[in-house]
């Protein structure tokens, strides 16, 4: 129960930021949040006996493939936010909005 | 059995593949792209052949092979199974539409888009082929609206020209209303039988309640007669005409319109035990060959006569079909393929070279293009019944028979029979006898042009005397020749051909344009079919909205508006706050649609 | 208390409270660190049920390569002009009914199939993984490879173009 509780107020926690950040940066931070607390789920359940995948194994090169996503979305994000931010001085998605062209 | 006809999906699938390499690769092919294009009916033609050749084949119904499961509720497959019909049919597509493409090869030289037209009947015949090759009527359903799609953009190939463009919707939307009662049997037969093959709903067919057969099958004659375009929905083939001669020849005349009969013949087991689904159908059919032969007499364009002509032999053919000769109406569609798609092409071979579809452009042709001219009377004279050309006898045996079920209606076909002979000798006279009215110099056409005429010239010269083997492979009936029937038909053709010569010559002096101008500029627009639905469709659907607009809309829903405008704004405003362009604004309703669903999954949908 | 509830609770209330920071704090040095400390507790946990190279992977990757590199983007990027706080909230009672309202429903949703207690641990290592990553998983490891070059590529296009 607690593990439950924790990871998925951890995942909720980090989509309110996701959801509230005004920062471009802020936002891929709070989206690493979600998925950490997603791999820490899976994980925890494979650890709690609970068969989640073919094998332990498998278990565990998920994890490394979420981690591999996360770096590939962080590489990718950051990049267009220093793009963004060259380009119109800011990274705050509300002045973003505002951006035309 | 032959290992050739184990392969039965090829007949769809070779024509199907090969419309890739002809769209994307014609214009580089050039002249060689119709060499190409040929290849997928004559595979139809050869495939159809030895299907017809083969005993075991022509004996049987079964043999069905599962193609391509679509879903596994209740086994809803889409199957291949080839008899003596399909093989017939299949010969008859395969022989018609080599020819077509042969003879477009000379009639759309140097036309723009030429790989779309070479594709699009590629296409056409995979999907006619799909049409006749399917074990069940789900198959048959997806060649049926496929080959529907091709007439559509085939119609409409001079896309540019207004008229070809109206002529395509209006042929897609007049069929389409066809289509829906088809799709409409098709779900009664689903859910009373479960299953859509042929075999299966055959077997229930006698065990299911009068009504239910009644309706099946009068649905099915509503599709039969949207696609033979058959009275009343006859309205969308004279149109029709607007698409490019050769194509007229092999989608509305040979093959897709007489799609409609071969659906009925298809589906005889379970259509024959309605008594009064081919009550029905033969007076559909009787009042289609008399209304449209009369419609054909007073045509000035060529294509127009001949779309009437077909309109009334299909007519023929549906009352064949509703006296219980199925047999005698396949006999007669397979006839009327090669004459009419004779005449077809006759008369493309004399608009591509008189430049006009207008027969008073025409006359004295028969001297400047023989082979034209002497190949198109063979297809009128088995147009008009004359012994011994094919028509005659496929004629013959449908009066014979439906003269044994309903002598009214066999009365009503003579009828028709008699304005047949009648047109056919006034178009034949107008355009290839007395002397040229037009001002160009037409001679005869190229080699591909002139020998596709003189194939199906052959074939409707003769195909009456394989009656018998038509019959057998099919596994129909087939009725001796009644002297009776046939004297008296030949009689009455003589009668119209010789009154269709007489009225011709003196066309100039248009004798029936100034006795009774209202009459025949009545008969000219086909019965004023098209103003009718005008009237009755299109008008009070008009009105109906303009009373809609300035009575309701005007005076009370423009009041209750701005009544509440204040009040929409203010909504409006609300509304606008969702679509801010504010991405988070977005993922938060996304979020709350995720908690909607999750919580509609827990505690609505827990029994689901 | 036992020793395994001690452990899980301060590596929770470590991860919870760098969560807390990476979502809340209004200054963005502090952002990152709470981010650094939930990304610890994550990797703390992986070790501590067992999945020790997992572990491994979350404190190399993530700490040493996506966290350096998120530091390294918000030193190129805000210097801040006006003085404004870089970080605020907006949308913050839609956002909470929604997060909220997802809490509480996986949670019920998830109820019975959780167990109580992490007792068991994984037991397998690295020879297990890279026998997942090569067999059942084939397809995974190829594509994430495959995505990888993909960033690369879109990472010099993205950043490269400005130069021109």
């Amino acid at each position: 129960m607690s593990l439950l509780v924790v990871t998925v107020g951890l995942f909720s926690l980090g989509m309110y930021g996701a959801l509230t950040r005004r920062d471009l940066v802020a936002i891929l931070a709070s989206i690493e949040v979600m998925l950490g607390s997603a791999t820490l789920l899976l994980v925890g359940l494979a650890a709690a006996g609970t068969p989640v995948g073919p094998s332990e194994g498998a278990v565990e090169a998920t994890g490394v493939m979420v981690i591999v996503l996360a770096a590939a979305e962080a590489a990718i994000g950051l990049a267009l936010v220093i793009s963004v931010a060259r380009r119109f001085k800011t990274t705050r998605i509300d002045e973003l909005a505002e951006v035309k062209g | 059995m032959s290992v050739l006809l184990d392969y039965g999906w090829s007949v769809v699938l070779i024509p199907l593949v090969l419309s890739v390499p002809v769209a994307v690769f014609g214009r580089a092919l050039g002249r060689f792209m119709p060499v190409l294009a040929i290849f997928g009916p004559l595979w139809v033609l050869v495939y159809g052949i030895y299907a017809l050749a083969d005993d075991s084949a022509a004996s049987s119904r079964a043999g069905s092979v599962e193609w391509l499961t679509v879903a596994d509720a209740g086994g809803l497959s889409v199957g291949w199974a080839v008899d003596g019909l399909t093989a017939v049919m299949l010969v008859v597509v395969g022989v018609v539409a080599a020819l077509v493409v042969m003879f477009s090869a000379g009639y759309m030289a140097g036309e723009q888009g030429l790989p779309r037209y070479y594709a699009a009947l590629c296409l056409f015949t995979a999907a006619m082929s799909m049409l006749v090759v399917a074990d069940g009527l789900l198959g048959l359903f997806i060649g049926w609206e496929l080959v529907g799609a091709c007439s559509y953009l085939l119609i409409g190939f001079w896309f540019t020209r207004p008229a070809a463009a109206k002529a395509a919707v209006k042929a897609f939307l007049t069929t389409r209303v066809g289509d829906v009662g088809l799709l409409l049997a098709l779900a009664l037969l689903w859910r009373e039988v479960g299953d859509l093959s042929y075999a299966a709903v055959f077997a229930a067919a006698p065990a299911l309640p009068a009504s239910v057969v009644t309706a099946a099958s009068l649905l099915l004659l509503v599709g039969a007669i949207g696609k033979s375009a058959q009275f009343p929905l006859q309205i969308w083939l004279p149109d029709a005409m607007e698409g490019p001669t050769p194509v007229s020849a092999l989608i509305h005349a040979a093959t897709m319109v007489a799609a409609g009969v071969f659906l009925i013949a298809r589906a005889w087991p379970l259509f024959s035990l309605s008594s009064d689904a081919l009550a029905v159908t033969l007076a559909v059919g009787g009042i289609t060959a008399i209304g449209a032969a009369a419609a054909a007499l007073v045509q000035t364009d060529i294509k127009r006569v001949l779309a009437y002509s077909t309109i009334s032999q299909l007519g023929f053919m549906f009352a064949a079909l509703g006296a219980g000769a199925w047999g005698a109406a396949m006999f007669h569609l397979v006839t009327h393929a090669a004459f009419k798609a004779l005449l077809f092409l006759g008369s493309g071979s004399v608009i591509h070279e008189s430049g006009s579809q207008e027969l008073g452009q025409m006359g004295g042709l028969l001297r400047k293009m023989p082979i034209t001219g002497v190949t198109w009377l063979i297809g009128a004279g088995a147009l008009a019944g004359l012994p011994p050309l094919s028509g005659f006898f496929s004629k013959d045996e449908v009066l014979h028979d439906v003269a044994g079920v309903a002598p009214a209606w066999a009365a009503v076909l003579f009828g028709a029979s008699l304005l047949t002979a009648f047109y056919i000798a006034r178009t034949t006279r107008l355009a290839f006898f007395d002397s040229y009215r037009g001002s160009v110099h037409p001679h005869e056409g190229a080699w591909n042009m002139r020998v596709p005429l003189i194939i199906l010239a052959a074939f409707a010269a003769t195909l009456g005397f394989a009656a018998t083997f038509l019959a057998n492979s099919i596994g129909a009936h087939h009725g001796a020749l009644d002297l009776a029937v046939a004297v008296g038909s030949t009689a009455l053709a003589l009668v119209g051909l010789a009154a269709g010569w007489i009225v011709a010559g003196r066309a100039h002096h248009d004798l029936a344009q100034t006795r009774w101008p209202g009459l025949v500029a009545l008969m000219r627009s086909g019965w004023g079919a098209d103003a009718f639905v005008e009237r009755v469709v299109l008008t009070p659907v008009n009105a109906t909205s303009r009373v809609l607009y300035s009575g309701a809309d005007r005076r009370v829903i423009d009041a209750f508006v701005e009544g509440t405008a204040s009040a929409a704004r203010r909504m409006g405003r609300g509304l606008a706050s969702l679509q801010s362009g504010d991405t988070q604004w977005y993922a938060t309703m996304l979020g709350a649609g995720a908690v909607a669903l999750l919580a509609l999954v827990s505690y609505v949908g827990r029994g689901l | 208390m036992s020793l395994e509830s001690i452990i899980f609770a301060i590596l929770g209330v470590i991860a919870v409270s760098g969560g807390i920071l990476t979502v809340f704090a209004r200054d963005v040095t502090r952002m990152a660190m709470g981010l650094g400390a939930f990304l610890i507790a994550v990797a703390g946990f992986f070790v501590y049920w067992g999945a020790t190279f997992l572990g491994v992977v979350q404190l190399f990757v993530y700490i040493g390569g996506v966290l350096v590199l998120m530091i390294f983007a918000i030193m190129l990027v805000h210097r801040s002009p006006d003085g404004s706080p870089l970080l605020e909230s907006r949308h913050d009672v839609a956002a909470l009914a929604v997060a909220g309202g997802l809490f509480f429903m996986v949670v019920t949703a998830l109820r019975g199939y959780v167990p109580d207690s992490v007792d068991q641990g994984i037991t397998s290592g690295p020879t297990e993984l890279s026998e997942a990553f090569l067999g059942p998983m084939l397809t995974h490891f190829e594509m994430g490879g495959v995505l990888l070059l993909a960033v690369l590529v879109a990472v010099v296009v993205i950043l490269g173009g400005e130069d021109r």
